[in-house]
């Protein structure tokens, strides 16, 4: 069956994909950043995942208000990046891992859930920022994705709770899918941020270092909160972190944080990044 | 026993009172009826005079097209006479660049060539798309347009163009408004009566369906009732068979605080509200648009069907009053996409900060 190797957390601020393309990583506004997330890269070199299924959300670029899924989930062969505005990056198209997908779709169904399912879609900065944080700029991907989109934008959007339920099923998916692959799961957007209104710029540093250690530590604390307190704490934006419950919903209870990074601000954001196993896993590969 | 209420209805350009035919009958039987005759007045100030003589006492105004504006007018003049408005297929705002050209043109075609000539070509834009071609609808229009003459057209163009901005009014409309519109309507389309019913204090917004500018005509029937509904007569056909189709609430930004202090949740009212300026900005995804916008932005923004306010605020790149109105960052910053400017100038201009002193108080940069 199918293995779950490791749980992602990061932040998919579009302005990361662009001081990439403007060659601008090692300047001084951002390479503390990058620098950060070098211990996740390396994680991701070693581990080898096969798959990575990220969560995410659109940012009025694939979807317009027209058509709101709360939630959506690819089945495509392939991904390719969509025109933002500033013409479609340069990125190798994304491929898809088409099978599972439809394994996870039937297993959502029959969990009650249900997605809208996506067989042709492009993916903007939200998948594609965190691909290239941890696996770089590749001529071709090593890995396959699942994308799953998620509606954190136009009101009512899902309550974190729900997303804390979702990992549970894509953990049951992932262990009931008939492969010996090796899956990795990105749960992203965040941390706090604000885009709107006269309180644009608000950050919480303090909210986003306590945001790091719940997630892996006391994550029924964070499925619990409202979606009110997200806004308030993380601001209106910052509601995309409750899409990281997704990951960490299809992990065991008990978690090893293996990396962990933040920085303030990535453009407007505070930014982060964490890397996770199972602990379970972790003291079985110790063991051998 | 109560007294008979005493309607006028009052028709738009080149209309006479065959105009208004369906709502007559549908009306009489509840009301006394009159209907304005402004063949022969050549300023807005005037025809809603010759209105308010038809009768003493208190009225309701229905008005269709330049009849709506005369309506306005009306309210202006006697605020106390009006008990009940409605505007039908109409517009608010005075004359707009280019527009004294183009009905120049009609004015001098009319004179040269006949008013078959200008039946001809006035017409069928006023009607929906797919019915320029309906003999049963357009016989009847011609008819009537014949009827008239050139210098009833020079008049009345003149009492348009010399218009009032009767959209400074509005908000002093103390009196129940019904604002009605064909959705298909392309002289003065749906986007700029929601304005209205906005910017009215007690209105109601009905859009009728399948229908072009000349909806009494278009879809009789629906418009009747419409009416019969909003004036309490008859009370048949409640919510029923196609009528009454467009209810909304009206918008009111400023009734509602954001339950988090200056945080804008993108919630159905600020959705529907930003539909245009949303739709518009998520154009620009498309290289083509994007080329549109960059050659012409005004015209691009009319594809849209922006009001006058969204305009303004999009090609000011005013960014909170975009958000005011219902913009949400994640479709307006495309704006800057195509016009330069940081995401963090952006926040600043929502904060109403300095550049700087954004990026030092709120982001912590030193």
């Amino acid at each position: 069956m199918a293995k779950l190797i490791g749980g992602l957390g990061t932040s998919h601020v579009p302005s990361i994909g662009a001081a990439l393309d403007k060659g601008l990583r090692d300047t001084p506004d951002w390479k503390a950043f990058f620098d950060g997330y070098i211990p996740g890269q390396e994680w991701v070199k070693r581990h080898k995942p096969d798959v990575a299924v990220v969560i995410f959300n659109d940012h009025g670029n694939t979807f317009f208000l027209d058509k709101v899924p709360t939630f959506a989930v690819g089945c495509a062969e392939e991904y390719r990046p969509v025109d933002e505005g500033w013409g479609p990056r340069a990125i190798a198209p994304f491929k898809g891992e088409v099978d599972f997908s439809w394994h996870f779709i039937d297993t959502l169904v029959e969990n009650r859930f249900d997605p809208m399912i996506c067989q042709e879609i492009e993916v903007d900065h939200g998948l594609q920022v965190p691909m290239e944080l941890f696996w770089g700029k590749p001529d071709a991907w090593p890995v396959k994705v699942v994308p799953i989109f998620v509606n954190v934008i136009q009101y009512p959007i899902p309550l974190p709770s729900r997303c804390y339920e979702m990992g549970r099923v894509l953990r049951k998916a992932i262990e009931s899918y008939d492969s010996d692959e090796r899956f990795v799961i990105l749960g992203t957007g965040g941390l706090s941020h604000q885009l709107q209104g006269a309180r644009a710029g608000f950050v919480n540093p303090e909210a986003d270092q306590a945001f790091l250690n719940d997630i892996a530590d006391n994550p029924d604390k964070l499925a619990g909160m409202s979606r009110e307190q997200y806004v308030e704490m993380f601001g209106s934006e910052g509601a995309e972190l409750m899409m990281w419950l997704v990951m960490r919903g299809a992990m065991d209870p008990d978690v090893v944080v293996r990396h962990k990074h933040y920085f303030v601000p990535a453009s407007m954001t505070g930014a982060g990044m964490i890397v996770m196993e199972n602990r379970a896993d972790a003291a079985s590969a110790a063991a051998a | 026993m109560s007294k008979r209420p005493t309607i006028v209805l009052l028709p738009g350009l080149l209309c006479d009172a065959s105009m208004w035919d369906a709502q007559r009958k549908a009306l009489e039987p509840y009301a006394d009826v009159r209907i304005g005759d402004f063949s022969q007045l050549d300023s807005i100030e005037a025809m809603a005079r010759s209105a308010l003589a038809l009768a003493d006492g208190p009225l309701v105004a229905i008005g269709h097209s330049m009849g709506a504006r005369v309506a306005m007018e009306m309210v202006r003049l006697a605020p106390e006479r009006i008990t009940k408005l409605v505007l039908i297929d109409t517009g608010i705002d005075p004359r707009r660049d280019g527009e004294q050209e183009k009905r120049r043109e009609l004015v001098d075609l009319a004179f040269a060539e006949g008013m078959e000539a200008l039946a001809d070509t006035w017409l069928p834009p006023m009607v929906h798309l797919e019915r320029v071609a309906d003999e049963a609808l357009l016989a009847p229009l011609k008819d009537m347009v014949l009827r008239a003459s050139p210098e009833q057209h020079q008049r009345q163009i003149k009492a348009l163009l010399d218009r009032p901005n009767a959209r400074l009014g509005l908000a002093q409309i103390a009196c129940p408004t019904l604002v009605m519109v064909g959705r298909q309507d392309r002289w003065s389309p749906l986007a700029q009566h929601e304005e209205m019913a906005a910017l009215i204090p007690e209105a109601e917004l009905v859009v009728i369906e399948d229908s072009g500018h000349m909806s009494l005509v278009e879809q009789p029937e629906q418009v009747s009732q419409a009416l019969l509904r909003f004036l309490g007569f008859g009370n048949k056909n409640d919510d029923t068979h196609g009528v009454a189709t467009g209810r909304e609430e009206p918008m009111d930004e400023e009734a509602a605080p954001d339950r988090i202090p200056d945080t804008p949740l993108f919630d159905r009212k600020r959705s529907l509200r930003g539909y245009r300026i949303n739709k518009m900005a998520m154009g620009l995804g498309d290289p083509a648009n994007r080329e549109a916008f960059k050659q012409d932005e005004s015209a691009y923004l009319d594809r849209f069907g922006l009001t006058s306010e969204e305009k303004d605020a999009v090609m000011t790149r005013n960014w909170q009053e975009m958000v005011r109105l219902g913009g949400n960052l994640f479709f307006i910053l495309k704006i800057s996409a195509v016009d330069p400017v940081r995401i963090t100038e952006i926040g600043a201009h929502q904060a109403g900060m300095e550049h700087a002193d954004f990026l030092r108080d709120r982001l912590g940069k030193k």
